[in-house]
């Protein structure tokens, strides 16, 4: 019961006035920057980590943690309310959180995220304050066959298993991993596939596919058919207020499913929450296919509830990683690396040591961050909603604008926007093909993780595969992944019998 | 991952996807009617062909150990190449013919709504898509990225709103102009001037 002693300490060390409003301050301008399409929390965290440095250490810290889960709250209130999320964690929730929404339901799929993440940060975090050691030690046995185990357990479970058809769902996969791959090798140092040009050394950034697939290929998508049918210009935000006492219950499950998937991958450096985002996500899917009335593709609030829990849970635990571990297993955390560093700290289990009440003043602010916003977003919720009455072409041409002002001002450069055209514009063609985006995004975020863990692996065992059925982890991982397989292609042969009687 | 996709019957034979809207489309007839959706593979098959090139012109410094900078996207363009082939072949076999937005039956709409909805998806098109809107708006956001740096962030923006809202079929040119304005000065006034991000100002540098 040490760590609770600490943590009230800690409490103690947060509850300033000064450090309150600093967390107020965090949550309101992370929530903001959230908000825009295209931009995310690390967005979030990035623009407004130089107007931190004023500040001193743990205050700057605790508007640190406000801004975090603040961008993450803005995030998915806009990936619900207009289909473009941020960054690739609240991807998972514009599928059926969207729906909803178009559905006539934003302010209950906006309370239905807000809940899901407050149950999910404030699990993950409970966790952290006593777990803390034991993650250190279970991620300490992690190595390339491990990763590679991992990312193409992601893989296939997003292209497989949560698409509709195999084949769309593998050639989503395939662009998104061939995309990653352009730009210099971090491991050899070949320039590939740029063919000269410089704008094309570092890669294309995820910002730019981001925002090109999910907003820009929407806006076309949109345009496409708007003068068409008016199904598609339909968005009606109506109805009550909050969730209903049967909403809430049906809804309680996904919530806590979904916090269970998010917890273990906090500590897991692949690519931060938007795996168990999608993991979560598949699992409600495949839960809701044997339901007597399936909800998926209707507007679900399970489909929308696990991903958001997920997501938090993770971002929770990886704040706990970064703190015990010094590892960095998202964007966000990264930039939150740079800048304890900045402060003359290194974050790793001698942080607990050295500055006890950094850390403890930073897990309570957490708590209080998550407090905060719970308050804040709940009746914020049918505000943010009323965005969706702005009349279709000014909402769209909003969204334009914004998708270049995001991609423009991560890179300032013309050739990114260009890309963002041409990317947007294949964004279009699978949607107007029923091509899913998710295997995209997912092989685009995950794809130089399985590279550098698939040659590592080879390069220290001298070419012999059988590396990556050595250890115990990956052959649980192969083994589970080969059981999801089955399961899928069993449901899949069950529904085709079914659609010929 | 579209709210028509539960209902679209995916994976019937030949003609009979459009029994629902006799003539559907103008193109009903032709062979390309459903099978429009090849340019997938091409696509992918096009891309794998830029990872195939890419691959033989790329020079790896010597004494890379194997498996080099080359393994993983090869990898990459042989899946490229075997997917596009198969979903090619699934095109030809089963056609998947678009199909206009109607409200299933569990949506709450009222009746009127969904004539409207029914209505609209049976008049005849050429295309499923209407093209000269998605022109509207990719050109509107290719003509931003090319006049971005000469016209500065205020006007390029105006004019990218001006012409996404032309495209999603606003009538009012002067009012949309009117509004495009009032966005991207206030999208300047917040991100460039308050925030400090880095936004042309163009041939209205100076002002501000």
């Amino acid at each position: 019961m040490e760590a609770l002693g600490l943590l009230f300490e800690g409490f103690a060390h947060a509850f300033t006035p000064l450090n309150l409003l600093f967390v107020m301050i965090g949550c309101l301008l992370g929530t903001a920057v959230g908000v825009l399409p295209g931009l995310g929390s690390s967005m979030a965290v990035a623009l407004l980590l130089p107007m931190t440095f004023a500040l001193d250490p743990t205050a700057a810290f605790i508007m640190f943690a406000g801004v975090y889960f603040g961008g993450l709250f803005g995030d998915s209130t806009m990936a619900i309310l207009m289909n473009t999320p941020g960054q690739a964690s609240a991807i998972a929730s514009t599928f059926e959180g969207h729906k909803m929404a178009r559905a006539g339901r934003a302010p209950q799929a906006l309370a239905t995220a807000a809940i899901g993440a407050f149950i999910g940060g404030m699990v993950s975090c409970i966790l952290v304050v006593f777990l803390a050691p034991a993650l250190a030690d279970f991620s300490a046995n992690f190595g390339p066959a491990e990763f590679f185990a991992l990312a193409l357990f992601a893989f296939v479970a997003t292209s497989s298993v949560v698409a509709d058809s195999v084949l769309k769902g593998l050639a989503s996969l395939v662009l998104g991993l061939g995309i990653a791959t352009v730009g210099i090798d971090s491991v050899s140092g070949t320039e590939r596939f740029s063919f000269g040009v410089p704008q094309l050394f570092d890669g294309i950034s995820l910002v730019t596919v981001t925002v090109a697939v999910l907003a820009l290929g929407e806006v076309f998508h949109i345009a496409s058919r708007i003068r068409r049918d008016p199904a598609a210009r339909a968005m009606r935000p109506a109805g009550r207020p909050f969730l209903s006492r049967a909403e809430f219950r049906e809804a309680l499950p996904a919530w806590l499913r979904g916090t269970g998937i998010g917890l273990p991958f906090g500590v897991v450096p692949v690519g931060g929450a938007d795996v168990p985002t999608f993991i979560a996500y598949g699992t409600e899917r495949s839960l809701d296919r044997r339901r007597k009335d399936p909800q998926f593709g209707k507007g679900a609030i399970r489909g929308l509830a696990a991903p958001e829990a997920a997501g938090n849970a993770t971002t929770g635990t990886a704040m706990g990683a970064l703190l015990a571990l010094g590892l960095p297993v998202s964007a966000t955390a990264a930039i939150m690396l740079a800048a304890f560093q900045q402060y003359g700290l290194q974050p790793g289990p001698l942080l607990f040591e050295r500055a006890p009440e950094l850390v403890w003043g930073l897990l309570a602010s957490f708590f209080l961050a998550m407090i905060v916003l719970l308050i804040l977003n709940l009746p914020f919720a049918p505000l943010w909603a009323k965005l969706l009455l702005i009349p279709r072409p000014y909402l769209y041409g909003g969204i334009a604008v914004f998708c270049g002002l995001g991609v423009y001002a991560t890179s300032s450069s013309t050739f990114d926007l260009f890309m963002l055209l041409t990317i947007g514009l294949l964004g279009f063609v699978m949607r107007r093909y029923k091509v899913p985006l998710a295997p995209l995004l997912i092989g685009m975020v995950l794809g130089p993780l399985a590279e550098t863990s698939l040659r590592d692996a080879l390069l220290s065992s001298g070419g012999d595969y059988g590396v990556f059925v050595a250890g115990p982890i990956p052959v649980v991982i192969y083994v589970l992944l080969a059981i999801a397989l089955a399961i899928s292609i069993a449901g899949r042969i069950r529904a085709r019998a079914r659609q010929d009687v | 991952m579209n709210p028509n996709s539960t209902h679209a019957p995916a994976r019937t034979a030949g003609g009979e996807g459009h029994d629902g809207h006799p003539g559907a489309r103008g193109a009903a007839g032709s062979w390309w009617h459903g099978r429009s959706g090849l340019v997938v593979p091409l696509i992918l098959a096009g891309f794998s062909t830029y990872l195939l090139v890419g691959i033989l012109t790329m020079r790896v410094p010597e004494g890379t150990d194997p498996p080099g900078p080359a393994f993983f996207p090869a990898l990459i363009a042989i899946a490229g190449y075997v997917i596009s082939v198969l979903l090619a072949v699934s095109y030809l076999r089963s056609p998947e013919p678009a199909h206009p937005a109607t409200y299933a039956e569990h949506e709450d709409v009222s009746d009127e709504e969904r004539r409207a909805a029914e209505e609209a998806a049976r008049v005849p098109y050429r295309t499923f898509s209407d093209w000269r809107c998605v022109a509207w708006a990719a050109g509107g956001f290719f003509a931003f990225a090319a006049l971005l740096t000469v016209l500065g962030w205020i006007l390029a923006a105006a004019l990218l709103f001006w012409c996404v809202a032309r495209g999603m079929g606003s009538t009012r040119p002067l009012m949309d102009l009117t509004v495009a304005l009032t966005v991207s000065s206030i999208v300047y006034l917040a991100f460039a001037v308050a925030l400090g991000l880095n936004l042309p100002s163009g041939i209205l540098g100076g002002g501000f």
